[in-house]
Parts: C-alpha cells; sequence; structure tokens
C-alpha cells in the first residue's frame, strides 16, 4: 500500500512513466529486430541483446578510442553495424538455412551470443566503461527532473519506430522484403533476390539493437552484462503477440512501464515482476495482446 | 532374391493361387533367411552395445578415480550430477520436442529443499536419504502445477513461459532470505548418509553418483521405450497427427515435464550435498542455456550422447586452462561449428558411422538403414 501511495503522487507518476517508456524503447528496438528475424526465417535469436552490447562498445570504441567527432562518429558506426549483420547473417543462419533440426538454429544463436560476448570481453575487457550522456544534464518541468538522455532515448526510439514502418508499410523495397520473408520460394521465382533481402534485415536488426545499445550506455555503462537485456525483449515480444510488429511495440513499452512502476513496491523482485506479468498475460490471452498465429519453427 | 521375382509377386494378386507357386519356394526361403539375418544382426548389435557400455562402464568407474586428484574428482562429480539433470532436458527436448529452460528452476527446489531440511536451519533436521527422496517428490510436485500451467501454451510460447519461471524463480533464489539466504547462499549442508555410512572424499562420492546416474539413466531409457516415450515421439514428429491418432496432449506433455522436474530435483539435491553449499548463481538463465547446449551437444535423444555432452560441458573449462582467455570463445564457436556440421550432435555422428560399418559389414544387406531424423 505504501508503493501505491508513493506511485500515486503525480509527479514520481510522470517520472516512472518517462523512465518506463525511454527504457520500452530500447526493448522496441530489440523486439522489433526480433519479429523481423522471426519474420524473415522464422527463428528466434538469442543473440539479440549481445548485439546490443555490441552496439554499445562499438560506439563507445569510435567515440573514446578512435576520437571520432560525432558528425563522423555516427555514419563510421552504421559502417560497422552493417558489417556486423553481414557476418553474422552468414556465419549464424547462411549454413543452418536448410537444417533438417530447427532447434539446432536456435542454439547456433546461443553459440553466437556466447562467441559475441567473448570478443568484446577480450577486446575491451570485462570492467565497466563510462560513455558520457549525448545532452547532459536534467530539464526540470515544476518538481520533475527528467534526464535529455531519457526524452532523447524516446525521440529517437520513436523514429526509429517510424522509419521501420514507412519501410515495410510504405516503401516498395519494404514490401519485397516481405515477400521474400513470406515464401522464399515463390519470391525467388519472382527473381527476388532473397538472399540480399535477408542480409538487409540481418543489417536493420543490428542496426536497431545497435542503436539501442548506444542510447543506454550513459545509463547502465558500457558493460558485457548489457545482453541480459534480452530476456526482456523477448518478454516484450511475447507480450505484445509473436507475429507483429506493433504488438512488439506495445508489449515492450508494458514490460517497461510494469518494470519502473514496480520499482515502487520492490527493488529486489523487480525481475520476478516482469516475467509473472509475462507469465499471466500468457496464460489469458496466449497469443499475446495483439496475437495473430504464425507457424513457428523453434 | 532376384529382382523378376519380386516384382513377379507385387504384380501379381494372385500370387499365392499361382500353379507355379512351388517353382516360387525358393523365394520364400530365401525371404525367410534374410529375415532371421535381420534379427540375428540385431540381437548381435544389441548384444555388442550392452557389452561395450558394461566394458566403458565398468573401465570408466574403475580408472577414472585412479587418475584423478581430489579437484578433478570434484568436477568429475558435478559432470554427473549435471547429466541427471541434462537428461530431465533430453526427455523434454528430444523425445518431446518442448525446448524447455526450467530444468535450472526445479534443480534449485530440490537443492534448497535438501539444504533447509538438513542444516537446522528451519528448526528440523531431515535424514539426508528422506531428505534427498522429499526433495525429489517435491520438485516433481511443483513441476507438475508449473506444467500443467505452462504446457496450455505450446511451442515458441512454452519455451519463452520457462524462460520467464527461470528469471522468477532465480530472483526468488537471489532475494528470499528465510528460506534461500539471500545473496549469500545456504551453506553447511550435511553430506548423504545411508546405515550410517557417509562418504569421507570426492572418490566416495563418485561411486555413490555413479550409482545415482545408472539408475536414473536406466529409467530414462525405460521411459523411451516405454508407451509414454512413443507417445512423446508423435507429439514431436506431428502434433496435430499425434492427436488424432488418440494420444492426449497436454497430459504427456505434463508427465514429462514432471519426470524431467523430479531428475533435476535428483540433480540439486546431490548437488547441495555434494558441494555442501548453494547460491543463486547456479540457478541462473546462463546456466540453463548450459543445460541446453550440454543436451545437444551430445546428441539430444541418446543417453549416452548426453552422458558424454555433460562431461564434455562440464570438464572442457579445466581442461583448456591454459587457454582460458579463449575458452568461452572457442566453446561458442565449437557450438555453431557442431549445429552446422551435426545438429545431432555426437550420438548423431556416431549412429552414422555405426549404421555405415553396418552396411559394410553386412555384404548383401538389402536392408536401408531407417531415415530418422532423431535416432
Amino acid at each position: 500500500m505504501q508503493g501505491l501511495k508513493i506511485l500515486l503522487q503525480p509527479n514520481v507518476f510522470m517520472q516512472l512513466t518517462i523512465n518506463g517508456v525511454a527504457m520500452g524503447m530500447i526493448y522496441t528496438l530489440m523486439a522489433m529486430g526480433l519479429i523481423l528475424l522471426i519474420r524473415a526465417i522464422g527463428v528466434m535469436n538469442f543473440a539479440q541483446g549481445e548485439l546490443l552490447m555490441l552496439g554499445a562498445f562499438i560506439t563507445w570504441g569510435l567515440t573514446y578510442q578512435v576520437k571520432l567527432p560525432f558528425v563522423l562518429m555516427v555514419p563510421a558506426a552504421m559502417l560497422c553495424f552493417a558489417l556486423v549483420g553481414v557476418i553474422f547473417m552468414f556465419v549464424v543462419y547462411w549454413p543452418l538455412r536448410t537444417a533438417s533440426y530447427p532447434t539446432a538454429t536456435v542454439i547456433s544463436t546461443m553459440g553466437a551470443a556466447m562467441v559475441i560476448r567473448e570478443i568484446a570481453t577480450i577486446t575491451w575487457g570485462s570492467l565497466p566503461l563510462v560513455s558520457a550522456p549525448l545532452i547532459k544534464g536534467v530539464i526540470r518541468v515544476g518538481s520533475l527532473r527528467l534526464q535529455y538522455q531519457y526524452l532523447l532515448t524516446i525521440v529517437i526510439g520513436a523514429v526509429l519506430i517510424f522509419l521501420v514502418f514507412v519501410l515495410f508499410e510504405k516503401l516498395y523495397a519494404g514490401k519485397i522484403m516481405q515477400a521474400a520473408a513470406q515464401d522464399k520460394y515463390a519470391a525467388e521465382l519472382l527473381g527476388i533476390p532473397t538472399i540480399l533481402t535477408t542480409a538487409v534485415t540481418y543489417i536493420i536488426v543490428v542496426t536497431l539493437a545497435s542503436i539501442g545499445g548506444y542510447m543506454i550506455a550513459p545509463v547502465f555503462l558500457v558493460n558485457v552484462t548489457l545482453g541480459t537485456l534480452q530476456l526482456r525483449a523477448f518478454a516484450g515480444v511475447v507480450t505484445g503477440g509473436f507475429g507483429s510488429v506493433k504488438g512488439a511495440i506495445v508489449g515492450s513499452l508494458v514490460i517497461g512501464l510494469v518494470e519502473s512502476y514496480s520499482s515502487t513496491f520492490t527493488t529486489t523482485y523487480k525481475d520476478a515482476v516482469v516475467f509473472l506479468v509475462l507469465i499471466v498475460v500468457l496464460l489469458f490471452r496466449p497469443q499475446g495482446l495483439f496475437g495473430e498465429r504464425v507457424a513457428d519453427k523453434a | 532374391m532376384n529382382d523378376k521375382t519380386d516384382n513377379k509377386a507385387i504384380a501379381d494378386p494372385n500370387f499365392h493361387s499361382n500353379p507355379n507357386f512351388h517353382s516360387n519356394l525358393n523365394f520364400h526361403s530365401k525371404l525367410f533367411q534374410s529375415k532371421l539375418r535381420k534379427n540375428t544382426r540385431l540381437d548381435g548389435v544389441i548384444v555388442f552395445k550392452i557389452v561395450t557400455l558394461s566394458v566403458a562402464l565398468v573401465a570408466f568407474g574403475y580408472y577414472t578415480p585412479r587418475f584423478t586428484n581430489d579437484y578433478s574428482m570434484m568436477i568429475m562429480n558435478v559432470s554427473l550430477i549435471n547429466f541427471i539433470a541434462a537428461l530431465g532436458l533430453s526427455v523434454m527436448l528430444g523425445m518431446g520436442g518442448q525446448l524447455s529452460f526450467a530444468a535450472v528452476s526445479f534443480m534449485g527446489v530440490g537443492a534448497y529443499f535438501v539444504a533447509n531440511l538438513t542444516n537446522g536451519r528451519l528448526g528440523v533436521i531431515w535424514e539426508p536419504v528422506p531428505a534427498l527422496a522429499g526433495a525429489v517428490m517435491f520438485a516433481a510436485f511443483t513441476a507438475w502445477i508449473c506444467g500443467s500451467v505452462l504446457f496450455r501454451l505450446s511451442g515458441t510460447y512454452f519455451t519463452f513461459a520457462t524462460i520467464g519461471l527461470v528469471q522468477v524463480t532465480w530472483s526468488v533464489y537471489l532475494n528470499y532470505r528465510v528460506l534461500c539466504g539471500g545473496p549469500d547462499g545456504v551453506s553447511g549442508i550435511p553430506v548423504i548418509r545411508f546405515l550410517g555410512m557417509s562418504p569421507r572424499s570426492y572418490h566416495d562420492w563418485f561411486y555413490i553418483l555413479l550409482g545415482f546416474v545408472l539408475v536414473a539413466g536406466f529409467l530414462v531409457e525405460r521411459v523411451r521405450k516405454s508407451r509414454l516415450g512413443r507417445s512423446l515421439a508423435s507429439i514431436r514428429d506431428n502434433e496435430i497427427a499425434a492427436q488424432t491418432l488418440g494420444v492426449n496432449i497436454y497430459r504427456t506433455k505434463i508427465i514429462a515435464f514432471t519426470i524431467a522436474g523430479a531428475l533435476s530435483g535428483l540433480s540439486g539435491g546431490l548437488y547441495a550435498m555434494h558441494s555442501q553449499f548453494i547460491s543463486s548463481d547456479l540457478f541462473t538463465f546462463d546456466m540453463a542455456t548450459t543445460y541446453v547446449i550440454m543436451t545437444m551437444l551430445g546428441g539430444v535423444n541418446n543417453t549416452i550422447g548426453v552422458f558424454v555432452g555433460s562431461i564434455l560441458v562440464t570438464m572442457l573449462p579445466e581442461w583448456l586452462r591454459p587457454v582460458q582467455r579463449y575458452l568461452k570463445l572457442s566453446y561458442g564457436v565449437g557450438v555453431i561449428l557442431l549445429m552446422i556440421f551435426m545438429p545431432m550432435g555426437l550420438a548423431g555422428l556416431g549412429n552414422a558411422m555405426l549404421k555405415k560399418a553396418s552396411r559394410k559389414l553386412s555384404k548383401n544387406s538389402r536392408v536401408k538403414p531407417d531415415a530418422d531424423v532423431l535416432e
């Protein structure tokens, strides 16, 4: 009850909402990638959190080790993300696309997660690295103290979500990619280069997750344990429903808000609360909030 | 037999009432012989398997403690304990095709059950053996309850619900001070004691655990051959077809989950008594993936394969201590390569080689080896 009383104070509520939405945006960036991969190859990617972590490390390295200014850092980072995406695709997905046993593909993404984590540990060490926020300071609205980083995360997350929507719903290229994802064989008959569309999907997935990593770096420090955030993204995807990008966005925002609000009730059982919500949602609405059943491979 | 008679037999429906029947007697006797030969060959394979297994087991049981120091013996014991939990996973994943991460949750249930009832934290002190039995039953009961809730979901949804379960139980193990000791864990757990005897060293433990491993392995092999095992395999291969054939999918899955839970509980209880200290580090999501990899590495539907897999995964960090820095990296690369080149694990590779060899050995065997995906 104490927790509820604290939660219902208007400025605490606002503060937690902003924080929750910002975290939800990070989960959304990962969750959208998961959905895109499920659509394109039909398999869950267990390395999504590690991709986020790698994004945080790459941007940190470019900013503080190569010492590029922000204007140059962004294109360089994009190039790196694209490279990571292509490598990831050709290592983890391409040799396994004809595997007779679908769980094998899931296990190989777990192996990839391990490899990425170890490469990051060997390259940058296991100590957390400090990254300065893009815009320092806080903004005061009445008695509210809002960090610029959170607001920026929300804005950038929203822009990226909008761009993905435009790509997949409005542009011709997006339609081609969707066609290739839905029926590879038919798409190839129509002359769509599925290898190219899959590679582009992977690049988009890695870029989304990595930008999430860049945004979250000032809050959580650049650390190999960032990979554990992928569990929240999974929770978001499942809460929203597997098939739809819309569901992933709403589900991830719900997870972010639940996590944020629950901090007034309990700090120790925050993880448990998030996943209890997930299990409860699954029990009462197994197809998720926006669910449409998709054929699942794994 | 030559192909002409064969074709005739298929083409002519009145083959047996054919006046030339006696001229085909040769064909029948040959058919009979070939059947006989196939049976004896199978028996030979089974005898060969049993002999090899017993020899390997005796050699393993006899030589391992003699060539290992106390520390390596402890790691070996842990790998035997891991094997019991991985067996549960092989019932779920190998036989039933349900990817579950929940093994660590029920290991935790078993471990904390044993820990709290034997070290007197709660005011009661049980004998270790009844506590272990209680842990197995309690873990099975918990698994039954969780299973009947979680199996309202299927496929990937179920997998994610088990991930949720692992997170919830881990969070409880990490934070609940009364039963789980919070971040400090629970210590002071007595070793196993039966009829006044208790193991004095890790070498003694090895034989006790080997006994448990044998019993658990035998039980799982029985399950595989039983009605339950066949129902599970049918669910794995095609759920809808299994349902049409009258398999109660929900119930079968729950029973499998309960068996897996009981095995995990046993494994957790044994771990608690073996190392006399448990903490929440043992029951994280990372450990859960390690168990899945153990099961997949050896061969998901093969008891011996799972055994090899759990020993390899547990011992690898010790064997590769000199290259520790690159250990996990090579481990991850190894997992990817393994999935690319032999998704059925080491046992799949072994089976393929065995089949090739037996094909070469039996010269005129016309029986094509079964193209089973999983066995």
